[in-house]
């Protein structure tokens, strides 16, 4: 099975080339940056299409055939009537897979399988890196309304943050939002 | 807590009605949360419509009826209540084809007889480009060149090409012209990329363009959130025709679509652009424009001989639901 693999992320195309090339029937070739898709399938004659659902060039790739009668194969969304969930969890994943002329389902359906638990765990690693990265930035704002309120109202470090607490539940807002104000004002007096 | 309305669109100018609606209360008034969920791909839009990770959107109503077809590969159960927009599609050719066809043309039998002339120069066929297969624009493009006497399968190679993209293809040279929605048209001329030939309503006057398309399930579930839907962007298509408030909604979409603000403004009411977008006259569809598309489709040979569109036609296309549903 030769397969193009259409995916803008290098990390993530790297990975799962080598998870698809551990099978030796298969053979992976990769868009190169700002091809279009349509010109690449042109080029490469893959049997499936592996595709970034980020990719505005997707809708390239629907009905390829009907645009054009000089490509000989149609291209035609991979979609398998009687498994919805993996259909469903494919797009949750945010991957999709195109068969060009015709390609068995029991052929396509592993390489899809593979592609969607990759893109699942990058998915998931992005997630909790988004997380952690935005826990870091409320620990910094805290910190800075912290140095603030020391500095100005020549408070200890655990009254600082006492005081905060204390405007949070007073104004029924949340800590961060309590430190964002008082950074804020700090930056930008009126 | 009911789950939120998942409403696609994509970054055009006719996404105002659900863009307008969120950001000045009209959903939140009509007790809707709505998630507006902005797609990469009209592929993207009528997949997650298909598999249930969307629950309406705003379509091209061709790629809802190709969806409901199985020209997709599956047959989704998608229904059209209600249109969004009129209109708004140019036709713009780059610089080769733009110098070969100067000043300006009587009417779009005028431009398409001059095009055609130029296109029969031509000892390639030139690659123009749509924005999907199944879309408006094809379609219009493909019967604006018929009537000329041009054959779009031979005498061009039309190519898809996203929306946000055609600008930069055009001022590289790698299509001769294309056929997108606002604010692409006049976002090309802005560059210099480009010159808009003509409007798509010279090709067929008030066209439908965009469409609201529903899961029909969801829709039967849940009949009251979408009428609910319905009357929030009928009154967001009224306030979008509003030439006093196209300013600040050009801002507003260029805000939160990223797209270019002069050239969303001039698509716009009393805009600068040749081709506008009207709105609030588009809420009413009628099966005849669905069957019209099927018609064009079935022209280029892409339905199956035995596809009953007038079945199928009566099972997507719901006027009947804009009454009881939304307006009554």
């Amino acid at each position: 099975v030769k397969i193009l693999l259409a995916d803008d992320d290098a990390d993530r195309a790297r990975y799962l080339v080598r998870a698809l090339t551990r099978d030796r029937s298969v053979t992976v070739e990769c868009t190169v940056n700002g091809e279009l898709l349509a010109d690449a399938v042109a080029a490469h004659a893959p049997d499936v299409v592996l595709v970034d659902m980020t990719r505005p060039d997707r809708d390239a790739l629907e009905g390829v055939r009907l645009l054009s009668l000089s490509r000989p194969h149609s291209v035609v969304l991979f979609v398998d009537e009687d498994d919805p969930a993996f259909m469903e969890e494919a797009i949750g994943a945010g991957v999709c897979s195109y068969n060009v002329g015709s390609v068995a389902p029991s052929e396509v359906k592993p390489v899809l399988r593979a592609a969607v638990a990759l893109f699942r765990r990058h998915q998931q690693t992005k997630l909790a890196l988004d997380q952690a990265q935005a826990r870091l930035h409320e620990r910094a704002i805290v910190d800075r309304a912290k140095a603030i309120l020391i500095r100005e109202r020549r408070l200890s470090e655990p009254d600082a943050y006492r005081w905060l607490q204390r405007q949070a539940m007073a104004t029924g807002r949340r800590i961060l939002d309590v430190a964002q104000s008082v950074v804020q004002a700090k930056e930008d007096p009126p | 807590m009911t789950a939120p309305v998942r409403l696609g669109l994509l970054r055009l100018t006719d996404s105002a009605p659900a863009v307008l609606a969120q950001a000045s209360g009209l959903f939140a008034a009509e007790g809707l949360d709505v998630a507006l969920h902005v797609e990469p791909s009209w592929a993207n839009v009528a997949d997650k419509l298909a598999f249930g990770l969307l629950d309406a959107a705003i379509m091209l109503p061709p790629l809802a009826l190709a969806a409901v077809a199985g020209l997709r590969g599956s047959h989704a159960k998608l229904i059209v209540p209600m249109g969004i927009s009129l209109g708004g599609n140019a036709v713009v050719l780059g610089g080769p084809a733009a110098a070969a066809l100067p000043g300006d043309f009587a009417d779009a039998r005028a431009a398409g007889h001059a095009f055609a002339t130029w296109l029969r120069s031509q000892s390639q066929p030139p690659r123009f480009a749509v924005v999907h297969v199944f879309s408006t624009h094809n379609l219009l493009l493909r019967h604006w060149l018929a009537e000329a006497g041009i054959d779009s399968d031979r005498h061009l190679e039309i190519v898809v090409v996203p929306p946000g993209q055609v600008v930069n293809e055009l001022a590289a040279g790698r299509i001769a012209g294309f056929c997108a929605g606002a604010p692409w048209g006049e976002a090309a001329a802005d560059r210099g990329a480009g010159r808009v030939l003509l409007g798509s309503s010279a090709i067929r006057p008030d066209h439908a363009e965009k469409c609201l398309t529903m899961v029909a399930s969801w829709a039967a579930s849940r009949p009251e959130t979408a009428a609910a839907l319905m009357r929030a962007l009928h009154r967001a298509q009224s306030l979008c025709d509003d030439a006093a408030r196209a300013p600040a909604l050009a801002a507003l979409l260029a805000d939160r679509l990223s797209l270019p603000e002069t050239a969303t403004r001039a698509a716009l009411a009393g805009g600068s652009g040749i081709e506008k977008i009207r709105f609030a006259g588009a809420t009413a569809i009628a099966r005849a424009d669905a069957l019209w598309f099927f018609a064009e489709m079935r022209r280029w040979g892409w339905l199956e001989p035995a596809t009953d569109v007038a079945t199928l036609a009566t099972q997507v296309y719901r006027p009947d639901l804009l009454p009881t549903m939304a307006i009554g």
